[in-house]
């Protein structure tokens, strides 16, 4: 018979880390298991050992601190979705949550399991890198902070070492009047993941002019794909049609688009141009009452 | 509780609540062929060939066979050696080995079947298989197929017994599997008297079925006698072909069919049978095969199609000539895929009146999974390319869609393709309603605010239900006056159950809590084609009401005695024989049959339709009635981004008698959203041979937030007619058409090859760019 897979249940952070570091490549993180099951079962992955971590305490909570949203690991996909502390802090995060898959996955899949899965097709990873969220993390070496948007690095791949765990993610809550929406735009079912997805903050000064401008593209290459240069030469502009045409160029131009079921590499390219467009108009419209 | 009122068929006593079982379903205790537990019950996994086209060199199962825990492994070679049996199945050539005995044929032919005590043991065994293949160039498309440089099937077909009707025309050194004719009328004269001649060519990919239960079985022997749990559309199809490999009367095999968790035409005839009966005669267990979802993905789909559409109209609009050729991608194994053609091919006739048609229609071997019958059976694939070309040639030409239809519709008593007279014709009546339902207006083509564009499209079909074919019932009436109705008609969700019972309850006028029906079991329920192409609640429903009308001549005949009156005076009612309008002086069923000292009253009766095809020409009777349906879509298109959203969607499709309106509702719906699947999101792609897509989180299917906020159902019925219409399929196609057209008449794109995607709208917007005719333009 084959080796029966080993299951550990780590009830604090120090022994769930303390397992990594002695098995190795041999054994995985597990906490919703939306993503694990369907890679084990279509035998893409093959570990010995799961350690779940769904008995560690203090992985689960949702508050602000020193203006910062804070979100621990093992908080579920629904649950950021309809937080009142979320949806009061930062709405974007609640909606882009809101937009993942469907009620039943929400209900299973958590904020640490979105960000260590490292799928390109995922939704909230463009919010986090918009919002410059930072991952919190812990390991052998103790506890590293690393920005979101250093921590996605490629296909399915993370900063994490094997032996470190996240344990949350903290958003710094954007100053009041700022804009920020997700647009997730599906190519087929509406339970699809994005061909793409923008996240736009747009902060206006009185006059019209753009005070503070991000934007973030998930699902269209390998990691969320932001440009702080282009962001920076629309600062102190007025933000008109011409200006926010330009950005979307940019970012068409800039991203270098991947091709699959969702759509090619040329309808991403013209889908990033169309919804860059309408991530910033309609961050502005909600960022309006400076206007 | 039920979602849907319960209704009383009119002059009877019957309430008929949706469906029987919907509170069970709802509660999870409906049990299913994977709920059996079997004393002793092991597992079993199959073994696919990793390569689309491969000559099998070698296979050592020895390491597996070592496992522990594994019970049995057997191999394709272990069945060529054996000749107890004969290891071929189909149901029209025994082209599939129950494991691959030369080569595979398609990414995911079984070549080794593992039993053992559970199933991360037999997944395990399958790893130490160890299997040498000789890579063969592979057979991809339709163009691969016919430059036959390569050749899925060597040998000539075997033939086996199978359909009385089939015409099989096979070439040799071809990938041609079998090839269908229809000549109707003189189509050079046809041509010749056409104003204009329009040609196009539509292609619509192999798609899934997507039961929510995946095909499973068990299968053990018992005293010689093979058994069978199985999810099933056909046990009697199934059962015939499991003697026939066995080299066993049918007497020795028994198949049960529980409640399916939908069927949509994936499990008619053999599938996973054949091997989980071998392992079962090895092992001397019973054994169960249960498909993971990536199989099933493998198994059987819709057949790809490809149809070159040629068609002559006059300049005053009617067409008077038709040319089809179509290929119908048949996979690697033929499956029903030689029949299919057939009904596909002469599909493309369309439901308007032509005088001059030609078709041929081909099944082609590819190295693809297998296609076989799939709810609208070549039909969906036909009206794609028709209706889609109707509006073609509507727009080409300058005239409205809907007179054009109009003008063409078949009316009573006019020549179907097959030369037959259209009786009981409603086409024109369902497009009518179609159209106001949907608010056409044929001055207004499109309607734009912003970047957003809205457009209608209309489409009508006509469909065959499987001609000639057999249903038989029997029935008892019990001493307490109870009716036992012994069908083999499959429940799988559409509420067959439900229906029958009603069906023969209301003959001797009962409440539905006295009558009482079967599942399947070919030791004692009466021979039954299957339960697909729309044909159970006619066929079978006919044989069951045949069988209760001979119990009620029988009543009729022993109260004759009791009552002393003439037989011609008596009625059913509530129950009772009476005298007619004369309550008082009546007799129970019970105490009827009690006097007759019969224990029970018995009846059988058997329901054959009749005709067929002439195999040169396409004429005769091709179907024992015409199925009619029409659809109506208004899509909103975003021109930026090319995605559509379907507004509103109906469905109007002719009953004839409604023999339960909810559940014809629910099958309506569910036609639906599989058309909306189909028309926007629906494909396999394949990438060399491999499937890139087969499992639910690549291939998409509709969620129900992608059903139009507004859908409006017109299921038609004629009070007068005892005739039912099936209406399981019929409102299927019309859907991928209409909301092809819908997309063309917003956007000036037309799409010819499903799905009709986002990029490729796009992609056509940038092409053309034309500007629309008739565009309103309306503030946001
Ligand atoms: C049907 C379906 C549809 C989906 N659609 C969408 C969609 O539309 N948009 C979208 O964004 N996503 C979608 N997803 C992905 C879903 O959001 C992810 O599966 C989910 O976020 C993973 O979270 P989990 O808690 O279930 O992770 P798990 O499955 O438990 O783990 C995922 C990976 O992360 C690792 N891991 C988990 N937690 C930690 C941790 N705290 N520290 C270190 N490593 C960890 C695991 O080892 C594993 O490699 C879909 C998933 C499914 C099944």
């Amino acid at each position: 018979m084959p080796e029966p897979l080993r299951l550990f249940q780590p009830t604090s952070i120090e022994e769930a880390v303390a397992v990594l570091a002695e098995l190795g490549d041999d054994a995985k993180v597990v906490a919703g298991a939306t993503a694990l099951t369907l890679l084990y079962r279509q035998r893409l992955i093959a570990p010995g050992a799961l350690v779940s971590i769904g008995r560690i305490p203090g992985l689960k909570t949702i508050e602000v601190v020193d203006g910062e949203l804070r979100l621990g690991a093992l908080v579920s996909h629904r649950e950021v979705e309809l937080s009142p502390v979320v949806r009061e802090s930062i709405p974007v995060v609640a909606d882009a949550f809101g937009k993942v898959a469907n009620v039943r996955v929400r209900n299973a899949a958590t904020v640490g399991g979105v960000m260590a899965e490292s799928d390109y097709a995922s939704d909230p990873p463009a919010v986090f890198v918009a919002l410059d969220a930072v991952v919190d993390v812990q390991g052998s070496n103790g506890k590293r902070s690393i920005p979101a948007s250093a921590f996605f690095v490629a296909f399915y791949e993370t900063a994490l070492e094997h032996d470190e765990i996240v344990i949350g993610v903290r958003v710094p809550v954007p100053p009041a009047g700022t804009g920020a929406v997700y647009h997730k735009f599906v190519t087929r079912s509406s339970e699809d993941r994005p061909c793409v997805g923008v996240a736009g903050v747009v902060r206006l000064h009185a006059d019209g002019t753009v005070a503070d401008l991000r934007v973030a593209v998930g699902a269209a290459a390998e990691t969320p794909q932001r440009f702080w240069d282009t962001e920076a030469l629309a600062i102190g502009k007025p933000l008109d049609a011409d200006l926010i045409a330009q950005v979307a160029d940019a970012y068409a131009d800039q991203v270098d688009t991947l091709d699959d079921m969702r759509g090619s590499a040329w309808y991403r390219t013209e889908m990033v141009r169309v919804w860059v467009r309408r991530a910033i108009e309609s961050a502005a419209a909600a960022a309006a009452p400076a206007r | 509780m039920d979602s849907h009122p319960s209704f009383a068929p009119s002059g009877t006593q019957m309430q008929v609540p949706g469906m029987l079982d919907a509170n069970l379903r709802v509660r999870g205790r409906v049990e299913y062929a994977m709920d059996a537990k079997l004393p002793g019950m092991i597992h079993a996994k199959l073994l696919r060939s990793p390569h689309a086209h491969a000559r099998l060199v070698s296979i050592d199962a020895s390491r597996a066979r070592a496992l522990p825990g594994v019970i049995a492994v057997i191999t394709g070679p272990d069945l060529a050696n054996r000749d107890d049996i004969y290891p071929y199945y189909g149901p029209i050539f025994r082209d599939q080995s129950v494991l691959v005995m030369d080569k595979a044929r398609f990414v995911g032919d079984p070549v080794a079947a593992v039993a053992a005590i559970d199933l991360d043991t037999a997944q395990a065994a399958l790893d130490l298989i160890d299997v040498e293949w000789e890579e063969l160039e592979p057979v991809l498309s339709l163009d691969d197929a016919l430059a036959a440089g390569s050749i899925v099937h060597d040998e000539p077909p075997r033939l086996g017994q199978t359909f009385a009707d089939i015409i099989v025309r096979t070439e040799a050194n071809s990938n041609i599997c079998n090839h269908f004719k229809l000549r109707k009328g003189n189509i050079e004269d046809g041509f010749a008297q056409a104003d204009h001649v329009f040609e196009d060519v539509f292609t619509s990919p192999p798609v899934q079925h997507v039961p929510m239960e995946t095909h499973n079985c068990v299968a053990w022997w018992e005293n010689g006698v093979l058994r069978l749990i199985s999810a099933t559309q056909m046990p009697f199809s199934v059962r015939a072909q499991l003697a026939e490999i066995f080299k066993v009367p049918q007497t020795r095999v028994r198949i049960t069919v529980p409640t399916l968790g939908g069927g949509y035409g994936a499990k008619t005839y053999a599938k996973v049978e054949p091997v989980t009966a071998v392992l079962a005669q090895v092992t001397g267990r019973p054994v169960r095969l249960h498909l993971t979802r990536e199989e099933e993905f493998v198994t059987i789909t819709k057949h790809g199609m490809q149809i070159r559409m040629k068609t002559g109209v006059t300049r005053d609009g009617k067409i008077v000539a038709r040319h089809s050729t179509c290929y119908f991608n048949t996979g690697a194994y033929a499956d029903i895929g030689p029949r299919l053609i057939k009904n596909g091919g002469f599909g493309t006739g369309g439901p308007h009146k032509i005088d001059n048609v030609w078709v041929d229609s081909y099944a082609v071997y590819t190295n693809l999974a297998p296609a076989g019958a799939f709810r609208g059976y070549g039909v969906s694939q036909a009206a794609w390319a028709y209706e889609s070309q109707m509006d073609m040639i509507a727009d080409r030409l300058g005239w409205d869609p809907y007179e054009f239809r109009m003008k063409n519709l078949l009316n009573e008593g006019e020549p179907v393709m097959t030369g037959e007279p259209m009786y009981d014709a409603h086409f024109k009546d369902l497009l009518a309603t179609a159209a106001e339902r949907i608010g056409w207006d044929a001055n207004v083509k499109a309607v734009r605010h912003g970047n957003k564009v809205r457009g209608k499209g209309l489409s009508v079909i006509i469909k065959a239900s499987v001609t000639p074919s057999t249903s038989s019932a029997s029935v008892k009436l019990n001493e307490d006056g109870s009716l036992q109705i012994l069908s083999s008609a499959v429940e799988m969700g559409q509420g067959a159950e439900t229906t029958l019972s009603v069906l023969g309850g209301e003959v001797l006028d009962l409440r539905l809590d006295q009558v009482s029906i079967t599942h399947p079991d070919t030791d004692f329920t009466p021979y039954d084609q299957g339960t697909s192409s729309s044909r159970n609640t006619y066929s079978m429903g006919t044989a069951v009401k045949m069988a209760v009308e001979d119990i009620k001549q029988q009543l009729f005949r022993l109260a004759s005695d009791d009552l002393e009156v003439a037989i011609g005076d008596l009625e059913v009612f509530r129950g009772r024989v009476q005298v007619k309008g004369v309550p008082e002086r009546s007799v129970g069923y019970g105490d009827l049959v009690r006097k007759a000292r019969a224990g029970n009253l018995l009846a059988t009766a058997v329901y054959a339709s009749n005709g067929g095809l002439d195999p040169e020409t396409g004429q005769g009777i091709g179907s024992v009635h015409w199925h009619q349906a029409a659809g109506a879509a208004e899509v909103e298109v975003d021109l930026d981004t090319g995605r559509i959203e379907v507004l509103k969607y109906h469905a109007g499709v002719y009953a004839g008698r409604i023999a339960n309106p909810a559940q014809a509702e629910l099958q309506t719906e569910g036609n639906i959203a599989f058309g909306l699947g189909q028309a926007l999101y629906e494909e396999m792609i394949y990438d060399g041979g491999q499937l890139q897509n087969g499992n639910l989180a690549d291939y998409m299917i509709v969620s129900i937030e992608d059903m139009p906020r507004q859908i409006s159902l017109d299921v038609l019925e004629r009070h007068e007619s005892h005739d039912i219409h099936g209406i399981g399929e019929t409102s299927l196609p019309p859907c991928m058409p209409a909301v092809g057209n819908a997309v063309f008449r917003a956007t000036g794109v037309r799409i010819l090859d499903l799905p009709i995607t986002p990029e490729k709208v796009l992609r056509g917007l940038r092409a053309n760019a034309r500007p629309q005719a008739h565009v309103q333009e309306i503030d946001a």
